[in-house]
């Protein structure tokens, strides 16, 4: 068959089914959004940090990093370069600052190198050639984030490390290489000294860069180990990529998971406008077979159906997800940028775009071909369908929906790191449920119907009993059943994870009244150790009884970058029920507050292999034994959490300094007045004073913000549905009016004829969106708990009946309502509209 | 010239014994005559015309055109021989709504190896001589079902077959019309010297036939001319 003559027999179809190939054509177009923003989102949060880590590294191959901020010394520096096979060595001093502009500050992570790495390494770290101003105190940052504190050219800027704080002269630049561009990424440049004299150590390094050859990795690596003998951390130059993938998975699984559940309804949406066409498309095959026309041809026919749609849909979508990934995605989990330099900027992959289009020509494929499939296969002969029974159909169907069911429950209670293969379990049980339910729904309504005796449930039952539309009324009640699903299980887990993480913040925040800290927003996590100079001060102010000093950091422990808390040793409760998973908290309180024992979290224990009351050492700056006191969840952080008392933390990184002090109010102080008091004392010196509240409050945004992305898709996967079904059941009522025409020709009013297609809309969205609820409430928990065993996030778990009922009532109306307008319009169809000329 | 010989189809009947829907057929119709085979609902018309068409496999027994024997075929030749060498006209008019008639009775051409605009251009003669010549570039809902049905019988003719097998192709149509589709069929396959079946339960469209056999329970006879008549005066 000739390509000129498939194209003409498309051109010729198409204008029979033009609105509802648009329909198709929204419908995929909102899945491959939805996939693609989700794609842009996540792949903007790796490329953002891998592109730096490229553009200031090069091509140097590996690393030996300290495990606290304070460094080592640099002679180490001389004792790398002379390992065999070493051809440069370059030094790194960086530090997490605040810089305060002219009109705000920006937590930045300032990289202090020299002209070794700037010449030799990444195309950014060259831009520090540029910063020659006669040995004035100089650093540069990206001019987008050095606009966002008022600075637009060269001027001075203060910045504080710690509790130190410097004037500095900033220079604005593009900062763009060859490879990578830092316009958003909150990192600065500046020559090493500069850095090292802005943080107070002079001579220190935090990390040295190594290039060797390729073929003697090995060999320089073990080399390298031995230098670092057990202190340091020894990896590949772009260890923090790594570091970052790991803590940044949980979002990207969420947001792959739910993205998926959100273009499954997408498909559902072209799925139901394909089916409008279905009939005539079935006919029309039936009728070229009769003329001659090969299962080949009729494939090739479709095809071309296929490919117009997928790509029109595609190129459609992807610009819809453009706009979705600009204006609804492009936030980032705040919180990892409190341990990762990550930038704003969106970085379209060409895998993003393959990906979504892929998933787009694959929806159309099969949304074309699939209700076709036995029409194609048969032999052209017209033959009644094989009717089955109701109860046949259940006798197949619900022992199969059983099977999946249950493989759910395995899922949910042996393996809940499976969630995805349990989602698509429950979804498939779902699916196979509907059948019946649907017939169970009509049963019932026939029972009631025979008690009210109303002409309009009658004939919406007719309708539903009808075999004619049997399919495309069980693709529209799947529309309704995935989107209160997906909502329901999207927002019970939400739910049940941000009031674990809320209550697990509550348990770490309310230890102190107040909390002094250096300031800038990445220290939210209480991680930048300051000098221990005001201590004392603030002990003598008026209603202030006791000034613990609190300890913390992030340590990097294999591929985790592990946020370390070290409470005050004299906190009799350093940790709380909601935080601990495994362990007496009773005995786990004593055994922090006596010092040698510590918690983990659960999946950093699982992966070293440790069990409670285990020996093991920690690899720290002074590595140190410890014992494992109990497990805990990451207390909000991806990668997990250790809960150590402050004593331990001094000895294990051989370092007095604080994170925080603690002010413990005496009995009928003002929480306001001894605040503002504090702030008196530690105001000018880069610090913040807050109270428990203040910190409770910030974290909580933050968690809203982690979790702002999986509300977005709720609300898109909510209006995708409603749309998907308001428009297919307004289609497949438009198609009626000649049958209601009929109808009004046998006397039924239009009033009458009007309630009959709500009955009908009502029981069939109904049935869909209840049976969507009930199986939300399992998917719910299925989440809740891989989010819980899985990443060990701290969850509450609930059952969200309010919000489940809620959900199918919600979407169930809406799309009713929206029914309605054309149903009304359809009911006013002229009597003789079906009448032959 | 199509030969029917000893044709046998039976189906499996739920009562125990098989429908004997064809059962022994034997007929020849040589090319440009015109056939129709005239009896009551189910007698099994419909399912000879499927045998013809190679739509479903005789249970023993030959179809043989122009010495090719259509019951061995496989399932890609049966369509080729559709395509090439068979023209159906159906009772239902499934014209795609929307695309004129000039689309719709090109579609069987479509399907060969002739391009679009090739198939455009050829089946334009054929609509004139079966008075579309005005019509062509209407829609299918503007058309009568008259004109419908010499749609579909452009259609059928459209890649010059040798054989029209016609199934009711009256049944739509009120008398007038019917005769006047069934005139123009006749007409146009003498002069094409394609030979035609028609299956009917309407004497007045057999009638239009060069001989009439008459099918009851599977089995052909030769129709007498005065039950003919006989039906004709009843109807």
């Amino acid at each position: 068959m000739r390509f000129s003559s498939i194209v003409r027999l498309y051109r010729v179809r198409l204008r029979a089914r033009l609105t509802q190939e648009l329909f198709a054509v929204l419908g995929i177009a909102i899945g491959v959004a939805l996939l693609f923003a989700s794609q842009v989102a996540n792949t903007s949060l790796d490329s953002s940090v891998q592109r730096l880590s490229t553009g200031i590294v090069g091509d140097m191959r590996f690393q030996i990093s300290a495990r606290d901020s304070h460094g080592f010394d640099e002679s180490l520096l001389r004792e790398v370069a002379r390992v065999p096979g070493v051809q440069v060595v370059a030094p790194v001093f960086e530090q997490n600052a605040n810089v305060v502009g002219p009109t705000g500050e920006r937590s930045v992570d300032v990289v202090g190198t020299d002209p070794r790495l700037a010449r030799l390494g990444g195309s950014i770290a060259r831009h520090l050639n540029d910063l020659r101003l006669g040995g004035a105190r100089v650093f540069t940052m990206p001019a987008a984030i050095a606009q966002d504190i008022g600075v637009a050219s060269i001027r001075s800027v203060l910045v504080q490390i710690g509790s130190r704080q410097t004037r500095v002269l900033l220079v604005p630049q593009l900062l763009v290489g060859s490879t990578a561009s830092l316009g958003q990424s909150p990192i600065a440049l500046a020559p090493l000294r500069t850095v090292q004299g802005l943080a107070g150590t002079p001579g220190r390094l935090t990390s040295i860069y190594v290039r060797s050859p390729p073929r003697l990795d090995r060999s320089v690596l073990a080399a390298l180990r031995r230098i670092a003998a057990g202190r340091l951390n020894v990896g590949h130059a772009d260890m923090t990529t790594t570091l970052f993938r790991r803590a940044a998975g949980p979002v990207d699984q969420s947001t792959g998971l739910f993205s998926a559940l959100s273009a499954l309804v997408g498909f559902l949406f072209a799925f139901n406008a394909l089916m409008l066409t279905v009939p005539q498309r079935r006919s029309l095959i039936e009728d070229l077979r009769l003329d001659g026309y090969t299962r080949r041809m009729i494939v090739q026919v479709l095809s071309l159906d296929a490919i117009v749609l997928g790509v029109i849909a595609s190129a459609l979508g992807l610009l819809l997800g453009e706009v979705l990934s600009v204006a609804l995605f492009n936030s980032s989990p705040g919180y990892l940028s409190f341990a990762f330099p990550i930038g704003a900027e969106r970085v379209v992959t060409w895998r993003s775009v393959a990906f979504a289009v892929l998933g787009g020509m694959i929806a159309a494929t099969a949304g074309v071909l699939l209700p076709l499939q036995a029409a194609i296969a048969e032999r052209p002969v017209r033959s009644t369908p094989l009717r089955v029974s109701a109860r046949r159909r259940a006798r197949l169907l619900l022992p199969a929906a059983g099977a999946f069911f249950a493989g759910t429950t395995v899922i949910l209670l042996a393996a809940p790191q499976a969630a995805i293969v349990g989602v698509v379990s429950l979804t498939a049980a779902l699916l196979l449920c509907l059948p019946t339910l649907l017939d169970f729904a009509v049963r019932v309504g026939g029972r009631l119907q025979r008690r009210l005796a109303g002409a309009a449930s009658y004939l919406a039952l007719i309708e539903l009993r009808s075999r004619t539309h049997r399919a495309r009324s069980l693709a529209i009640a799947a529309t309704g059943a995935i989107a209160v699903f997906g909502s329901v299980s999207i927002q019970g887990a939400r739910g049940n994870l941000q009031r674990g993480l809320e209550a697990s913040t509550r348990g770490t925040d309310s230890r102190a009244g107040l909390w002094v800290l250096p300031r800038g927003k990445a220290n939210a996590l209480v991680t930048t150790p300051f000098s221990d100079v005001d201590r004392a001060r603030l002990g003598r102010l008026p209603g202030v009884r006791t000034v613990q000093l609190y300890r913390g950091s992030f340590l990097d422990w294999g591929t985790r970058r592990i946020w370390v808390l070290a409470q005050p040793q004299a906190d009799l409760h350093p940790i709380s029920s909601i935080q601990l998973v495994k362990g007496d908290l009773r005995v786990t309180n004593a055994r922090l507050h006596a010092g040698g024992w510590l918690v983990l979290s659960q999946a950093v224990a699982a992966e070293h292999h440790l069990h409670i009351g285990e020996s093991f050492t920690l690899p720290t700056t002074v590595p140190t034994r410890f014992r494992l006191a109990a497990l805990s969840t990451n207390l909000g952080w991806p990668t997990g959490a250790l809960i150590m008392n402050a004593s331990d933390y001094a000895r294990a990184w051989g370092d007095q300094d604080p994170s925080a002090y603690q002010l413990e109010l005496s009995p009928g102080a003002s929480l306001v007045a001894v605040k503002r008091e504090a702030e008196g004392v530690v105001g000018g010196l880069g610090m913040r004073v807050e109270t428990a509240a203040q910190r409770e409050r910030l974290h909580y945004a933050q968690a809203a913000q982690g979790l702002s992305r999986l509300t977005q898709i709720r609300t898109l996967v909510v209006i995708a549905a409603v749309l998907a079904m308001a428009a297919a059941m307004g289609a497949m009522i438009w198609q009626r009016r000649v049958r209601l025409a009929d109808m009004k020709v046998d006397g039924f009013s239009r009033a009458v004829l009007w309630r009959a297609l709500l009955w009908e809309s009502t029981i069939l969205l109904g049935t869909g969106c209840a049976l969507g609820a009930i199986f939300g409430l399992y998917g719910q928990l299925l989440l809740t708990r891989a989010l819980s065993v899985v990443t060990g996030f701290p969850v509450i778990e609930s059952t969200p009946l309010l919000a489940a009922v809620g959900s199918f009532a919600l979407i169930t109306a809406v799309a009713v309502l929206i029914v309605a307008a054309p149903g009304y319009v359809a009911a006013r169809v002229r009597p003789t509209v079906g009448m032959p000329e | 010239m199509l030969e029917l010989r000893e044709l046998v189809k039976h189906f499996p009947a739920a009562s125990g014994a098989p429908i004997r829907a064809v059962d022994g057929v034997t007929l020849a119709v040589p090319d440009g005559e015109f056939v129709a085979l005239y009896g009551p609902s189910g007698s099994g018309k419909t399912t000879l015309l499927m045998l013809i068409a190679a739509l479903m496999r005789p249970d023993s027994g030959s179809i043989v055109l122009n010495e090719c024997d259509i019951s061995k075929l496989s399932d890609a030749d049966s369509a080729r021989y559709r395509l090439n060498e068979l023209g159906f006209v159906r009772q239902t008019l499934n014209l795609i709504t929307g695309a004129s008639a000039l689309d719709n009775a090109a579609l069987k051409l479509m399907g060969t190896d002739m391009g679009a605009r090739e198939a455009r251009r050829r089946i334009v003669p054929l609509l004139d001589r079966l008075g579309l010549g005005e019509r062509v570039s209407h829609r299918a809902e503007q058309l009568s079902m008259g004109e419908r049905q010499r749609v579909m019988i452009a259609r059928a003719l459209s890649t010059e077959p040798k054989l029209l097998l016609a199934d009711e192709p009256t049944g739509s149509l009120d008398s007038m019309r019917g005769r006047e589709v069934l005139e123009l069929l006749a007409e146009t396959c003498r002069e094409r010297k394609v030979a035609v079946l028609l299956v009917t339960h309407d004497p007045q469209a057999a009638s239009f036939a060069d001989r009439v056999f008459a099918l009851r329970d599977g089995r052909l006879a030769e129709h007498e001319p005065d039950h003919l008549s006989a039906a004709l005066k009843a109807g």
